[in-house]
């Protein structure tokens, strides 16, 4: 049981890191934003069909100069990476402890997700 | 409307819905949805991306105190993620050949009548504690929790095939629509698994993050992540759902039961509402 409560100790830390980091940069971004564009109307940036997929240099580009937008989607990502890194810290907190069952358990679903978040949003079928 | 505006009206509401989605474990979406698209006019498309960002801070917010607390059963969760996630990926697979209006009709009408079984188990404080056999054994599914007057409750995981199928249907439901996979966990492990209400509803919340995560890349994709949006949701969630857990941990099953059941109706109402574009 005291090693089951380590491993809940741990893990509740990448919870609570992963959560404080993006909401810091969260934080950073909406403020940039609110001091850009806080009194303009909100309508044009809600248009559906003005919307722009992020690029990787979009992205890039967007974080070098603190584009508000850019910096929000950064916080996000870290957030979305917050349960990805709970269960990949967890395959290593049970092979730690010889546990081979949770070991196996937790590997196949770090694959299944990677696959999913990474793999699919490139196959055409996925694209709905 | 301006933009500081729409920031604090989303922001309060998130916090609201951060509150009650940690609680019932079905992370906050069932209250930023219809805000967005009803009251705030905003596109269903966005709002499903913002709904993705809602639950991964709905789940990650309280599981940091539910993990610590041993609320949430880790071997339970991690067990049957293996079946949200895999549904999830076929139901995403499968989504463009599904009728929404039929799927929501019907899984709408599901959780209704899991209003029934919820309902007669009111007032229940812990079930009857299964004997630990069989897969449930191998898998060591059982644990304690400390109640706020310092009893220790021991329990064990019974059903763990069925509980591991409703996941499955859980996972392809979020694949399918974005929505729904929260009500079919707890249900899942409160009425095939026989978890004490709490640990149902804290440990189904730390499993929706993962089965959100695994979508979040395909949003992303598409350009449906609003940051405008995004921003005072995942704030305001975070913000709700600490202190959410705070209350989870202190409250007792049957108070925890009452208010899964409410919040149970209305994801079913707001689930057969959708399928007729309301």
């Amino acid at each position: 049981m005291r090693d089951s409560e380590s491993i809940a100790d741990v893990i509740s830390r990448v919870l609570r890191y992963g959560v404080l980091i993006s909401a810091a940069i969260i934080i950073a971004g909406l403020l940039l934003l609110i001091a850009a564009n806080g009194l303009s109307d909100a309508t044009p940036l809600l248009n559906f069909d003005l919307r722009q997929a992020p690029t990787l240099g979009s992205f890039a580009s967007g974080l070098a100069s603190l584009q508000p937008y850019s910096v929000i989607e950064l916080g996000a990502i870290v957030l979305i990476a917050t349960p990805v890194s709970r269960v990949l810290i967890s395959v290593f907190l049970f092979a730690a402890q010889k546990d081979r069952t949770y070991t196996l358990i937790t590997l196949v679903v770090l694959s299944l997700l990677l696959f999913s978040m990474l793999v699919t949003p490139f196959i055409p079928l996925f694209q709905g | 409307m301006l933009v500081l505006e729409f920031v604090v009206i989303l922001l309060l509401v998130s916090i609201f819905a951060g509150i009650f989605g940690s609680i019932v474990g079905l992370g906050g979406a069932v209250v930023t949805t219809p805000v967005l698209t009803l009251l705030l006019g905003v596109d269903v498309h966005f709002a499903i991306g913002a709904s993705i960002v809602s639950i991964i801070g709905t789940s990650s917010g309280a599981a940091s105190t539910y993990v610590k607390d041993q609320m949430t059963n880790l071997r339970v969760g991690m067990f049957l993620e293996i079946a949200t996630t895999s549904g999830a990926i076929v139901g995403a697979a499968v989504a463009i050949y599904a009728n929404s209006f039929v799927l929501k009709l019907v899984f709408g009408s599901i959780l209704a009548i899991s209003l029934i079984p919820t309902l007669l188990k009111i007032g229940e404080d812990l079930p009857r504690n299964p004997e630990l056999t069989g897969l449930s054994k191998r898998l060591g599914l059982t644990g304690s929790y400390a109640e706020p007057n310092g009893t220790i409750v021991n329990y064990n995981a019974t059903g763990p095939k069925a509980g591991l199928f409703g996941m499955a249907i859980a996972g392809l439901l979020s694949g399918l629509l974005g929505i729904g996979g929260g009500a079919f966990k707890v249900l899942s492990m409160d009425l095939a698994m026989k978890l004490p209400m709490k640990v149902s509803t804290a440990t189904s919340n730390f499993m929706i993050g993962v089965t959100a995560a695994a979508s979040a890349g395909i949003y992303f994709a598409r350009g449906d992540v609003n940051p405008l949006i995004v921003a005072p949701v995942a704030l305001g969630i975070l913000l709700g759902a600490m202190i959410g857990a705070r209350y989870l941990v202190r409250a007792r099953n049957p108070t925890i039961r009452k208010i899964f059941a409410v919040v149970l109706a209305f994801a079913a109402l707001e689930m057969v509402l959708s399928a007729f574009g309301i």
